[in-house]
């Protein structure tokens, strides 16, 4: 496991406070290391990432079920607020993006919201302090999804003349045609997956490692201030700096779910509708 | 000599490329599609059809109580107008019974003065009468005793009694005439 501990340790017993500049364990790979595999089935290895993965689809059911269980008249504070997020997915990302005909994608957009809002929140848990969209494999895998859902669904509302539309944009003069054709084809069928997911795992590696370096070299100086002295107070400011970022993380967090669900549905609105 | 960073980035080259801290490992892959799956079936098949639920009953519950709500005011703004009709009824009827009750009494007291006048006149008619009938008598015994008299000063001054029936007649034709002039 990277992060915090792992930085905090190495920093600790490998370097030489004193005299280094820059500090770096003698391996660098051990800060991206992984622990060992708790277990092993068949081929795949069950690590804390696969854990932590499983724990989120987890509590997005839990949520879900103790939000969604009772059908009452006046609900309790969490309930209205689980019903306010489903409605907010359905409503203000499905139905308003993609139109009335986008309510049948709420279950994918739904789940992929809540499945990376919880998994981001996890980088801001105490004991967890790991986003799991700072590991490639969801952001990827999803951003497969909603490059295959759009494609699909821009051919079979579209026939042919969904890549034609593109390719060859109407409401583009002559002249410019091929060029905005090229450009729009190379945006929508090799940039949009790769973008969609770089864009959710480097905000959430970014953040990861920021407030790991801020907090981590915070504790780091203070922790050494018997080797070297009044220098440690830097380390009241790292830590201070770092609890300023851990909130600012909390919108970031908020805010990378809801960009991924919301340009998905804008990607499938775009294949009912190529035109636009 | 070499920087610790140099070392760093000279160790990192020799274990590998970094791009493997990209991609997404198999383990982690398969993990990931599994928490999704779990989550999206769970959405799919539980989680929208129980929020619709909800909805649903809401919207409807919320629909009929505003129904109901309209239904009452509507209850009430009639029965306010009765009232207001009753309360209006209710002050004509009572002005009418004032009224009637008002010339009732000045019908009494009219009956009532009428009635003392007639007594009063019916007293003083007979107190006039009873003082007339009185008059009369003390006259009509005023002349007997005068007739008495001047027939006692008569006999006397005569000296003998005469026939007491004719001096009667001769005293009542001289007052008789008396009165006549």
């Amino acid at each position: 496991m990277g992060g915090l501990i792992a930085l905090v340790a190495a920093v600790h017993h490998e370097c030489d406070v004193v005299n280094e500049v820059v500090c770096v364990p003698a391996d660098v790979k051990t800060l991206f290391e992984f622990k060992e595999p708790w277990f092993t089935i068949g081929p795949v290895n069950f690590t804390r990432t696969s854990f932590l993965f499983l724990l989120a689809a987890l509590i997005v059911v839990a949520l879900l079920f103790f939000g969604l269980r009772r059908n009452r008249m006046v609900p309790s504070k969490f309930e209205a607020a689980i019903q306010s997020l489903v409605e907010f997915v359905r409503d203000g990302i499905a139905r308003d993006i993609i139109g009335p005909e986008g309510v049948k994608y709420t279950p994918y957009l739904l789940s992929i919201f809540m499945l990376i809002l919880v998994g981001n929140f996890f980088e801001l848990t105490p004991f967890i302090n790991f986003p799991i969209m700072s590991r490639m494999a969801i952001p990827f895998f999803l951003s497969l999804v909603t490059y295959f859902i759009f494609v699909i669904v821009g051919f079979a509302k579209n026939g042919l003349s969904y890549v034609t539309a593109i390719v060859w944009p109407k409401s583009v003069p002559v002249a410019l045609r091929p060029l905005v054709g090229l450009i729009e084809f190379v945006s929508t069928f090799a940039l949009r997956p790769l973008t969609l997911a770089v864009r959710l795992f480097a905000n959430m590696v970014a953040g990861h490692l920021m407030l790991s370096l801020l907090l981590g070299s915070g504790v780091a100086f203070i922790l050494a201030v018997g080797e070297i002295g009044p220098k440690a107070g830097i380390g009241i400011f790292w830590f201070a700096f770092g609890l300023f970022i851990f909130l600012f993380e909390i919108v970031v967090a908020s805010l990378q779910a809801y960009v991924f669900t919301l340009l998905s549905a804008v990607y499938i609105q775009s294949s009912l509708h190529p035109e636009h | 000599m070499r920087t610790n960073l140099q070392l760093a980035i000279l160790a990192q080259e020799e274990s590998g490329s970094n791009i493997s801290l990209v991609l997404p490992e198999t383990n982690e892959l398969i993990a990931g599609i599994v928490s999704f799956l779990i989550v999206f079936f769970f959405v799919w098949k539980w989680a929208l059809p129980a929020i619709n639920r909800i909805l649903e009953a809401r919207q409807k519950a919320i629909t009929g109580k505003l129904e109901d709500a309209e239904r009452a005011k509507n209850e009430a703004e009639s029965l306010r107008k009765d009232y207001e009709k009753q309360l209006a009824d209710s002050r004509t009827q009572r002005n009418e019974i004032l009224d009637e009750a008002r010339k009732n009494a000045e019908q009494i007291k009219a009956d009532l003065l009428a009635k003392a006048q007639t007594e009063a006149d019916g007293i003083v008619a007979k107190a006039r009468e009873e003082a007339d009938n009185e008059k009369s008598r003390a006259l009509s015994e005023a002349r007997q005793e005068v007739a008495n008299l001047t027939i006692d000063l008569a006999e006397k001054v005569v000296g003998q009694s005469l026939d007491r029936e004719t001096q009667l007649g001769l005293v009542e034709r001289y007052i008789a005439e008396l009165e006549e002039k």
